[in-house]
Parts: structure tokens; C-alpha cells; sequence
């Protein structure tokens, strides 16, 4: 399971790229693009506590805890559920749809930063 | 079973509805806040006064519905039944459907209280405009506003079934108090697809509907409507039979391909 | 308790010009670390996945808030998976949580019922006859049953024929029944009309019971008698009983004269609207419903009896300066159900110390996952993101939707997986316990 993780994360590293390069320049369809706000992606990541744990971090329970996960990664993944590239998802694709590649950006990049363990003991009683 | 005939009261129905455009133009005075039936334009051809009367009709439907392909709807029309004063006819009209007509009754005063309950079909957000007639050719007018959202949780209607296919279920009282209108349900299960519906294949479903309904009690006429597409599937009619008009009920549904479907209940003697 | 209360606009000049820029903490969240909202009380009426998270991300948010969280039960026990506890998946006592963490946070939780709220006076009255004031409110009430709108289906019809719509002893109730049927009975369960708490509750409820019948009592039926024509997740239902349940399992729609009309609790009878009596051995009647009452006492609810909210903020349509989430809002197209009330909470926490700041309320967003178990090891979802659209609430387009048809068994075990799973993430979330 790990290995198919890794290895997807891997496969979407291409794409991944090609967007950020994509986007360095100006977009070809002439909008602009908004960057995400911290704030803003603070806000979508609050609704993935409800399954991922508060900021990302949960006790072994079948879904993985995303906090401090790298950047990359977590970004990979996201961008592979959003177009249906990633194999045996459930209701991932489902969700990541309802934002734009860039608020994915944003949160991989807000969750990466994040320690995996709270610094104050204050998780679980 | 019983032929359908062309009763008396379909007749004045008919006279009603050939005579709006000539009565359109008196119809629709500009005024600022014009009420609803008023901006609707088949509803502002059927009333041949300026002003109805707005206080005697009253409709219940929940203000806000998830469901906008089954919403229950009740009239009530505050009006006296008797043989020479009694409501003839009764127009339903949902003003932001593509196509505004619901459907029409026409009731004799065997129906005993003008009031009825069915289930009717709603686009969005929009007004019911009930408009009605008394056999004195008296206007009555009422509307209600519904806001229609449709939840995330909800599944929109699935196939039907079509072991059931025009299935017919009618219930009567069982006992009556005397001077006690009996309350009659029915329910026919039937698509009304409306043909704007496509199916899996993306082809459009072309629209099959049930067009009329009618009921008789002892073989005199009690109610007859006019379906249109709005109503909803498994058309659903609540109506009453006046007091003391014991006997056989007779119930008719007619499709738009000329199939029928009759249903009998016993009304008890009170 | 100590009182006092502060206007809008001294609270607003108490803020004055402070900087607008949110910081990452060191928990990772933006804490609005420079603008003090000492002295500025937000009372949250309701301990459930929408009051409990509301009151946790508040003070999260702004450490300096006085936040305040009025709840009656010491333990709150989660309407999710009491299905699971009927069908005998698991212990009705790891459906508690309590608010030690919230507590530790520095949330002050008052253990009563708020049985009254002056709007006007920012004021909520206790059930011990203290009062409260308060700068903002949120309610998060629940529901409430419309008793006796059913006929014959009244409080002390539900001793006989629980609702089990609320958990707690109507669940030990329920789960009694159906542990005393003799094999070969038939359980009946009274589906209402929209709208309602949970619009896959009934179905998953069934699920779990035939689960249960299935392997203790194999001989005995369900019948599930609904007020409506179509339900949440209906193919997936239909298929996920067929294949686990055979034919135990018998809907009936409103078109095949599935409305009851009435009950009969002594003699566990139902009837339809065209006169079927059905006859139960343990019979299950979920009623029609209403925003808690609390909501009406703050005259937030409209005529449906649900309460109308502004779309971006949840702020009450009628009463400014009142927050109301979870089950007792008119928020479709997003569904009654905890995970919806969870990220309501989120959204109008922000929206209040932006509020408190002077501020716009930031951009909203929500989600929803509805997990169902029909089985042990098939869960099924629907899942939705939802936005504010030219001022209405609405369904990001292309987003959410249900499970696929047909899927491997593979995809239904871990969505059973996952359900359970999700169930210690959102409580850990919520309350702080698992």
C-alpha cells in the first residue's frame, strides 16, 4: 500500500510540475490567477480535520494523517485524485473537485508545514 | 364501466377558457405592484375582472421545499357549495415552470367544499397562483410564494416501476357523521413524464401524461380535472363528496394516448 | 455568573484598527493573535458536532475570546452510528464525549439547559434562572419532534414505539426490542417527508437491522413504510440490500401507499394513507421535525419551522447577531447531518471574529461526507463541497456525488473502513475524544 502511495506520488510529480511551470508565466487563457491566501487555504483545510484529524493529525485509524507530510506528496496526491488518476480512491475525487488546482497547491504547501506531532500535549486525553 | 360524457360543468370549463382572449385585454391594467396572477399572462387572460377577490382562496404548500418534483399543495376556497352559489372552476398555475399551467378543476356542488390536495411539479423558486370562478361568474384570487432548493442527499427520481403502470387506489370514509363531506383520496401511478426529461442514453423521454380525471357519485358529476405536465408523478388528488350523497364513486383517469384507468369506492350513508 | 455585555459598536471601537493579518501559530493554525478579542464573550448554545466545534475553533482561532458553551449533558452521545449500535457493531458507550478537552482548551462549559433568549439584551436565560450575556451567539440546537403531528405518534407513543432519532434511551430502548423479537417477527420503521435529521439515516437504519436479523434471526422481515418517493443514495441502498439481505429488506414508497397516516402504539399498528394496517413486532417511528426549540425562543425559526440563515455566514435572517448551524437550518443543498454542522461550526467561527474585527466575513466553504453502513463490510458515501454563488448556497458544480454502482466488494469494505475511521477523526475533531 505505502509502495503504490509512493510510487503514484512519484508518477504525478511530472504533472505536478508542468502546472507550477504553467503557471509561473501568464496564463494562456488570459485570466488572472488569484493566489491562495494562507488564510484561505487555513479554511479549506478545516474541512479535512473532519476525516484527517485537527491541522492534519489523527492516531492511526485508516486514514492517514497528513500533517507535516512533504509538500510534494501530499501535493501529488491531491492533483492525482482531481483528475481521476489515482487508483482505488473512494471519496477523495469526489471532494478535491470542489476547489481549483491552486487551493490544492495552497493546502499541501499549509499542511506540509505543520509539525506531525503537536508541540503542546494537548491531542488526545 | 361507465362512457365518459361531456358533462355540463366541462362545458362552462370550456366557455371559460375560449373566451379569455377576448377578455384579455380588459385584463391587465399597469399598475406599480401588480400581484402575481397579474404578471402571469395565462392566468391574467382567464380573469375577466380587474380585481378578484383575494381573501377567500387560501394555499398551503411548505414555503421552502427540498423536493421541488412532488410538493404537496392544498386549496382552500372559503366559498359556499350549495346548487345556486358554488365554485365552478378552479386554475392552478406555477409562474416559474417552463410552461405555466398546473391543471383545472371543474367541480359540481355534489363536490360539497371547495378544497383540494395534490402534488404538483416545481422549477425553482416561483409563485402558485390559484385563480377561481363561481357559477356567478365571480373571480377569486390567491398566490403563495415557495422557495424550491434541492439537497445534496437527494436523489433525483428514479426509473418507474412499470409493474405498477396506472395502478389505480381510492379510499372513502368508512363512516360519516351526518352532515359530514367525505373526504376522498386517490392516487394513480403513472410517470407524467414531461418530455423534457432525457434518458440514460441522453435521448429526450417524450412526454406521457395523464390529461383528465373525473369523478361521479351515483353517476352525477363531482370533480373533473385537466392534468398538465406539472402535476406531479403518481398524480395524487384529495377531494370531498357533499353531505348525504351516499352511493357508488365512480373514478376515471384518461392518458394522453386515450388509455384509461377507473377506480370504485362505497360512500356510507351517514 | 458574571454579566455583562458589551454593544456592537463599542465592541467595534474596542477593536479600533488593528492589523488584519493572520499568522500561523505554531498549532498551524492562523491565530488572530493581534487583534485581541479580550473582554468579547461568544456564548454557543448546543454541545454537538456543531456546537462542540464551533466553541473548539473559536477559541482555537482567538485564545483571548471568552468562549462559553452551554450544554445540559455532561456526556453527548452522537446520532452517527447508533445505527451501528442497533445492528449490534458496537457498545452504545463509545458513542459518548465529553468536554474535558474543550475544557483544557479554555472553553467554559456550563452544564445546563439555556431555556430562554432576549435577542435585544444579548442575554440567554438558564434553566437554574441565571443569565448569560453574551457579545455574539451561535445556536446549534438540533431538532426538535413535531409530536402529535403524526397521528397517534406523541410522547408517550414513543415509550412504546421509539423514535431513536435522538440517542440515548430511546436507543437502549429500541436496541431491547429488537434483542426480545422471537425470530420470524417484523420490524417496521416509519420513514418521514422531508426535511429531516440525517436523509440517510432510515435507510442505514434498516441496513444495520437486517444485519442484526441476519445473523441472530434470519427468518424475520423489515419493512421500511416511507413518506416519500425517492431517498438519499437510493441505488446504491436498493443494490446494498439485495445483495447483502436478499429480499428481507421491503421498501415502500409514498406512490405504493407507503405514507402512514397513522399510529397505534399499544397494539404496535400502522396505517397508510389508503388504509393498510401494517402490524409490527418492534416498531420504529421517526417523526416529523423542527429546529430545538431554544431556536424559537430566539425567534429565528420562520413559519417551516427551521431556521433561515445568511448564506456566507449563518448569521439568522431575522435575528442579526444570532449564529445558528447544524440540523435546525434551512442550509440545502447541504444535508442535516453531523459533518455538514462541523464545518458550518468552522465557517461561522470565522465569520464572527472577522465580525468582532470589523471585518468581512472571508471567503466560506463547506463540506460533507455522509457515510452509510449497510453492512459490516460495505459502507457507501455521498460526499459534496459546497460554496455561496450569486448569494445562494450551492454545490460546487462538478464536485461531490454518491459511490459508484456495481463497485468491487473491495471499494464497498473500505468505504466501511473508512466510516469507521472517519468516526474517531470527526469526534477527535469535535470533541477531542475518540
Amino acid at each position: 500500500m505505502r509502495l503504490t502511495t509512493v510510487a503514484i506520488a512519484v508518477a504525478a510529480l511530472a504533472g505536478a510540475l508542468a502546472l507550477t511551470l504553467r503557471h509561473a508565466g501568464a496564463d494562456p487563457s488570459g485570466e488572472d490567477i488569484v493566489p491562495v491566501s494562507n488564510d484561505r487555504a487555513s479554511a479549506i483545510a478545516m474541512t479535512c480535520a473532519n476525516c484527517h484529524g485537527t491541522d492534519g493529525r489523527l492516531e492511526s485509524t485508516g486514514i492517514p494523517s497528513i500533517a507535516g507530510k512533504p509538500e510534494i506528496v501530499l501535493r501529488s496526491q491531491l492533483l492525482a485524485f482531481q483528475r481521476d488518476e489515482y487508483p482505488g480512491a473512494t471519496v477523495m475525487p469526489r471532494l478535491v473537485k470542489g476547489y481549483t488546482e491552486e487551493e490544492l497547491a495552497a493546502v499541501a504547501r499549509y499542511f506540509a508545514a505543520l509539525k506531525p506531532t503537536p508541540e503542546e500535549p494537548s491531542q488526545q486525553p | 364501466m361507465r362512457k365518459p360524457r361531456f358533462s355540463r360543468f366541462h362545458f362552462n370549463l370550456s366557455i371559460v377558457v375560449a373566451s379569455a382572449a377576448w377578455l384579455f385585454a380588459a385584463a391587465a391594467p399597469a399598475v406599480a405592484q401588480r400581484a402575481p396572477w397579474e404578471r402571469m399572462e395565462a392566468a391574467a387572460k382567464l380573469l375577466d375582472v380587474a380585481a378578484p377577490k383575494t381573501d377567500a382562496i387560501r394555499l398551503d404548500l411548505p414555503a421552502v421545499t427540498q423536493d421541488g418534483s412532488a410538493v404537496p399543495l392544498t386549496v382552500t376556497i372559503d366559498h359556499p357549495m350549495t346548487a345556486d352559489h358554488y365554485i365552478e372552476s378552479l386554475h392552478l398555475f406555477a409562474s416559474g415552470n417552463p410552461s405555466p399551467e398546473v391543471a383545472e378543476f371543474s367541480f359540481s356542488p355534489l363536490a360539497g367544499e371547495a378544497r383540494l390536495s395534490t402534488r404538483i411539479r416545481l422549477d425553482g423558486t416561483q409563485n402558485v397562483i390559484a385563480l377561481a370562478r363561481t357559477n356567478r361568474g365571480e373571480w377569486l384570487a390567491g398566490a403563495r410564494e415557495v422557495r424550491v432548493t434541492v439537497s445534496g442527499c437527494l436523489t433525483q427520481a428514479g426509473a418507474f416501476d412499470g409493474d405498477d403502470f396506472m395502478r389505480t387506489r381510492v379510499r372513502a370514509p368508512n363512516r360519516l357523521r351526518r352532515g359530514e363531506a367525505a373526504e376522498i383520496r386517490t392516487l394513480i401511478n403513472h410517470p407524467m413524464e414531461t418530455g423534457l426529461r432525457k434518458d440514460a442514453d441522453g435521448q429526450a423521454v417524450p412526454e406521457r401524461i395523464l390529461t383528465e380525471f373525473r369523478a361521479r357519485v351515483a353517476g352525477q358529476p363531482v370533480i373533473h380535472a385537466k392534468f398538465h405536465r406539472a402535476v406531479a408523478a403518481n398524480p395524487y388528488l384529495l377531494f370531498h363528496v357533499a353531505p348525504g350523497q351516499a352511493g357508488t364513486l365512480d373514478l376515471e383517469w384518461t392518458e394522453d394516448t386515450g388509455k384509461t384507468a377507473t377506480a370504485t369506492a362505497e360512500i356510507p350513508a351517514a | 455568573m458574571k454579566k455583562f455585555s458589551l454593544s456592537r459598536r463599542e465592541a467595534l471601537k474596542r477593536m479600533g484598527a488593528v492589523g488584519v493579518g493572520a499568522f500561523l501559530a505554531a498549532g498551524g493554525l492562523p491565530v488572530y493573535g493581534n487583534r485581541s478579542h479580550g473582554g468579547q464573550r461568544v456564548a454557543v448554545i448546543g454541545g454537538g458536532f456543531g456546537g462542540a466545534t464551533a466553541a473548539k475553533y473559536l477559541k482555537r482561532l482567538s485564545p483571548g475570546l471568552d468562549v462559553v458553551l452551554v450544554e445540559p449533558q455532561k456526556r453527548y452521545y452522537t446520532c452517527p452510528f447508533t445505527n451501528l449500535y442497533l445492528g449490534g457493531m458496537r457498545e452504545f458507550e463509545t458513542l459518548g464525549h465529553d468536554y474535558r478537552e474543550l475544557s483544557r482548551l479554555g472553553v467554559r462549559i456550563v452544564s445546563q439547559t439555556a431555556v430562554d433568549v432576549d435577542a435585544e439584551g444579548r442575554r440567554l436565560r438558564l434553566a437554574d434562572g441565571d443569565s448569560l450575556s453574551w457579545d455574539r451567539l451561535i445556536l446549534s440546537p438540533g431538532i426538535d419532534f413535531r409530536w402529535g403531528e403524526l397521528e397517534g405518534y406523541g410522547r408517550e407513543a414513543a415509550d412504546k414505539a421509539p423514535h431513536a432519532w435522538k440517542p440515548g434511551p430511546q436507543s437502549r430502548l429500541l436496541r431491547r426490542q429488537l434483542l426480545e423479537m422471537p425470530d420470524g417477527g417484523t420490524f417496521v420503521l416509519v420513514a418521514p417527508d422531508n426535511p429531516f435529521r440525517c436523509p440517510p439515516g432510515p435507510y442505514e437504519r434498516v441496513s444495520m437491522v437486517a444485519h442484526y436479523f441476519k445473523t441472530h434471526k434470519p427468518r424475520s422481515k423489515v419493512l421500511l413504510l416511507d413518506a416519500k418517493d425517492n431517498f438519499s443514495k437510493q441505488g446504491l441502498f436498493l443494490e446494498g440490500w439485495k445483495e447483502n439481505y436478499g429480499d428481507m429488506i421491503e421498501w415502500v414508497g409514498r406512490s405504493n401507499d407507503g405514507r402512514v397516516v397513522r399510529v397505534n402504539a399499544d397494539k404496535l399498528e400502522v396505517e397508510t394513507e389508503f388504509g393498510e394496517i401494517h402490524r409490527a413486532n418492534v416498531l420504529n417511528v421517526v417523526p416529523p421535525q423542527k429546529a430545538g426549540f431554544i431556536a424559537d425562543r430566539a425567534g429565528v425559526t420562520d413559519e417551516s419551522g427551521w431556521v433561515p440563515v445568511q448564506p456566507r455566514t449563518f448569521e439568522s435572517k431575522q435575528v442579526p447577531g444570532i449564529y445558528v448551524i447544524g440540523d435546525a437550518t434551512q442550509a440545502a443543498p447541504m444535508p442535516k447531518s453531523g459533518f455538514v454542522a462541523n464545518t458550518q461550526a468552522k465557517v461561522t467561527a470565522r465569520a464572527i471574529l472577522a465580525d468582532l474585527a470589523g471585518e468581512e466575513p472571508p471567503e466560506p466553504t463547506w463540506t460533507n461526507t455522509c457515510y452509510s453502513v449497510i453492512a459490516p463490510d460495505w459502507g457507501i458515501t455521498v460526499a459534496g463541497v459546497y460554496e455561496v454563488h450569486d448569494g445562494e448556497l450551492r454545490e460546487v458544480p462538478g464536485s461531490g456525488g454518491v459511490s459508484p454502482m456495481g463497485a468491487a466488494a473491495d471499494f464497498r469494505k473500505r468505504e466501511a473502513a473508512y466510516a469507521e475511521a472517519w468516526y474517531a477523526a470527526i469526534a477527535q475533531d469535535t470533541w477531542g475524544s475518540r
